[in-house]
């Protein structure tokens, strides 16, 4: 790849390094700590009214992936006999336990105390966290959401299972801990979640703007703080930070290319190559920035919460994520997001071991293709595993793909 | 080879053509289903006929691929592809359960494409608990409804109950059809088990209980195996190549016990007869031991009373490329078998079409290995 033009990137970025750093670090000073599983986890917030340390080994992962370490960890995994095809995040998370490396990234995620899930995500997640609970013989709580198949409907026992599993989980959290979570506190981390959720939809929004304020690179940096940091004071501030810092880019029509040289908005689909961050740079050296992804605009922060009503909040946030109910679902939405943030071409991640977000994707590709005459790059990848990533393929495909863009 | 047998082996090897013929012979309208966590006492309370899905016509994958990327698990892959070909004139309609990934999402494509008239899905619980028991009641009383709606014509509590004592009957048939297989010289091989269990996914439950007790008769008249061979469990998800258990005990293995969803995995379960239908399916459904919703202990639990209960003498974990709530199992499954029982075991990668040789060369040194001196 030739070399990358040098372009200020917004000051937040910083402050999120810096926001990743203390997160790391809380990890390996504070207790309890526990391993929580990230998309649509009702129980992150939980853990931060309770006084728990969530640790994140999906984050870890992709981490441990723009180290390049992660492919390490993959291969250590996968000589104790796990799959090839496994999930790239389970594989870094299992290999790093097992290599018991003494310099991991960012320090490591150390020993979990306890371990939060909820079945809001992958199928197979239930797995790596009952694995993980035979592995640390640490507590495992899991809230086991149902699967919601037509999300603009979700019935109301949908709902109320939601909650009682939320509730039950909270009880066995109490029974840990040896004391109360406190009502006014967990009401007080679902309204700050819900405040980081308001400025991260605003802070998309603003994305519609030409040119674009962010880019791709921007927007998952911001990702951290609406993921980890859901339900703290230290995320409020921070996504209100980016927020405003945003604001003014797009008030002043600035953005991380200048309106005459953004010649193309394109969507990403699927998880970034978290691996080749890099990459994104040089669709900005030809011109092309990425207002949105599907996986920033409809897995994360899409549910509304209101601390008068945090167990109900916390349940729809389980429930409304697209993990929990399918890319297709999305397909909609994403074709009016499409028009709606004049998106003019997709790239479209073909993620070999993440299999949540790769069912359905070709039906959206082809509605996009049909529906919208949208071209649409299909590259073969993986989230964390760089081992299956061909850079030679994938630049010739996107020099071939962006000549076509003109 | 017993009458019974020789049918059920028909029936298997011919399902579209012997589904078309039932639908034809009693004009019932069928409902396919993924996987044994759909119960299908519901399906047939209604007046249909249920029968599990699967990829029963021999050819490479063409039309799925349009749909479905070729990392993701081949049967699911293979399944739709025929679905999308009109292979199965004669389905009415499918419930898709919460499993694999691969199976859940075909859903939204699934309500898509296909031609037929009825679709519904079922969340089935990964968690034993009140509160998941009673959440997927309720599953059922939805997906109930929506069959009555379907129908025209409501599912009495009498006829649900008349059901599962029906089912409860062919369960425990084909229970006491493998506990023969504990025997010594057991008179049932791997794949006429394999034959016994897949029939009944296709053939309305009360021919087949009548097929299985013409078995269980014949079996009597019928001598023990010559060669008892070496004892196996076969473990993984969808196992359903006969061509891989025929191969397997062409090479002197007898397979006596398994852990698969097309075996033993599909009728283990007991439903209460006396309590709230809906309830009783709810609290034994939920106990089915698939890897997508059974934790690695429960797991260990079931193979283990099943390796001293049959006596076996080495595990061969078959998984499917693909497969990955069995391939994340199987490291740790694996450890504990060798450590805890101290049995060998073999991991073969199978696959949708795949060709036996290669792994043939492995089972045989696998069970050259296993076979005692002298014999």
């Amino acid at each position: 790849m030739a070399e990358r033009k040098k372009r200020e990137r917004p000051a937040f970025n910083k402050d999120v390094a810096a926001a990743i750093g203390r997160h790391y670090k809380n990890v390996q000073t504070n207790k309890p700590v526990a391993y929580a599983l990230m998309s649509s986890n009702p129980l992150i917030e939980v853990a931060y009214a309770a006084g728990i340390q969530p640790a994140f080994p999906e984050n870890y992962a992709c981490v441990c992936a723009a180290r390049h370490v992660s492919k390490e960890y993959c291969g250590k995994a996968e000589t104790r006999g796990y799959a090839q095809d496994l999930c790239s995040y389970c594989k870094n998370n299992l290999g790093y336990l097992y290599s018991a490396d003494k310099n991991p990234p960012m320090g490591g995620i150390g020993e979990p105390d306890l371990l939060l899930m909820t079945s809001s995500a992958c199928t197979h997640y239930f797995k790596w966290w009952d694995l993980l609970h035979e592995i640390y013989q640490k507590p495992l709580i899991f809230v086991n959401t149902p699967r919601v198949m037509e999300p603009d409907a979700i019935p109301d026992y949908y709902v109320d299972f939601a909650q009682r599993e939320i509730e039950e989980a909270i009880v066995e959290m109490e029974k840990i801990l040896g004391t109360d979570i406190s009502h006014k506190r967990l009401a007080q981390t679902v309204n700050q979640s819900d405040q980081v959720v308001q400025y991260w939809q605003k802070l998309l929004e603003l994305q519609k703007n030409v040119p674009s304020p962010l880019g791709l690179s921007d927007l998952t940096n911001a990702l951290f703080v609406l993921i980890v940091l859901a339900g703290t004071r230290e995320g409020v501030e921070l996504m209100k930070k980016i927020y405003h810092e945003t604001a003014r880019l797009a008030e002043e029509e600035k953005g991380v290319l200048t309106r005459g040289e953004e010649k193309h908005r394109l969507l990403w689909l699927n998880i970034p190559f978290w691996y080749n961050l890099k990459l994104l740079g040089y669709f900005e050296d030809r011109g092309c920035v990425f207002p949105i992804s599907d996986y920033g605009k409809y897995v994360w922060g899409t549910t509304r919460m209101d601390g008068n009503r945090s167990i109900e909040g916390l349940a729809r946030k389980a429930l409304g994520g697209e993990l929990n109910t399918s890319v297709d679902a999305h397909m909609d939405r994403i074709l009016e997001d499409i028009r709606s943030y004049r998106i003019d071409g997709v790239i479209a991640h073909s993620n070999k071991s993440c299999r949540v977000l790769s069912v359905g994707a070709l039906d959206v590709i082809e509605a996009i293709r049909k529906t919208l005459n949208i071209p649409v790059l299909i590259l073969d990848g993986d989230h964390a595993d760089e081992r299956v990533y061909s850079e030679t393929e994938v630049m010739t495909r996107i020099d071939t793909f962006l000549d076509m863009l003109g | 080879m017993s009458t019974a047998l020789e049918k059920m082996a028909h029936n298997v090897q011919n399902a579209p053509a012997v589904l078309k013929e039932i639908k034809t012979r009693t004009s019932r309208n069928m409902i396919g289903f993924f996987f044994p966590v759909v119960p299908e006492e519901l399906i047939y309370a209604a007046g249909l006929h249920p029968f599990q899905i699967y990829p029963h016509f021999h050819e490479t994958i063409t039309e799925a691929d349009v749909h479905l990327q070729p990392y993701l698990c081949s049967y699911v892959r293979a399944g739709w592809d025929q679905i999308l070909k009109g292979r199965y004139p004669f389905l009415d309609g499918v419930i898709i359960p919460r499993t694999c990934e691969a199976v859940t999402f075909l859903y939204q494509t699934w309500k898509r494409h296909n031609p037929f008239r009825f679709i519904d899905y079922l969340n089935v619980p990964w968690k034993k608990s009140a509160n998941t028991i009673q959440f997927f009641a309720k599953e059922l009383r939805r997906v109930k409804k929506n069959l009555e709606t379907f129908t025209g014509k409501e599912i009495s509590r009498d006829a649900l109950n008349e059901t599962i004592t029906l089912y409860n009957s062919h369960r425990a048939l084909l229970k006491k059809a493998y506990e023969l297989r504990k025997a010594k010289a057991p008179p049932l091989s791997g794949l006429a088990a394999l034959n016994m269990v897949m029939s009944g996914f296709i053939l309305d439950k009360r021919e087949h209980i009548q097929l299985v007790e013409q078995l269980l008769t014949e079996i009597v008249q019928t001598p023990p195996l010559p060669k008892p061979g070496v004892r196996l469990l076969v473990s993984g998800g969808c196992v359903i190549d006969t061509q891989l258990w025929e191969m397997i005990e062409s090479c002197g293995g007898l397979i006596v016990a398994d852990d698969v969803i097309n075996g033993s995995r599909s009728f283990w379960h007991v439903v209460e007869e006396d309590r709230e239908p809906l309830e009783s399916l709810a609290r034994a459904y939920a106990t089915i031991p698939c890897a997508f919703n059974t934790s690695i202990g429960d797991r260990y639990e079931f193979i283990s009373e099943l390796v001293t209960e049959y006596k076996v003498d080495g595990i061969i974990f078959a998984i499917n490329k693909n497969c990955e709530a069995e391939e994340f199992d199987y490291p740790e499954l694996d450890r504990r078998v060798r450590e805890r029982l101290k049995i060998p075991t073999l991991l073969i990668e199978t696959d949708y079409l795949i060709n036996m040789e290669p792994l043939r060369t492995r089972v045989e040194a696998f069970i050259e290995i296993l076979t005692p001196e002298g014999v």
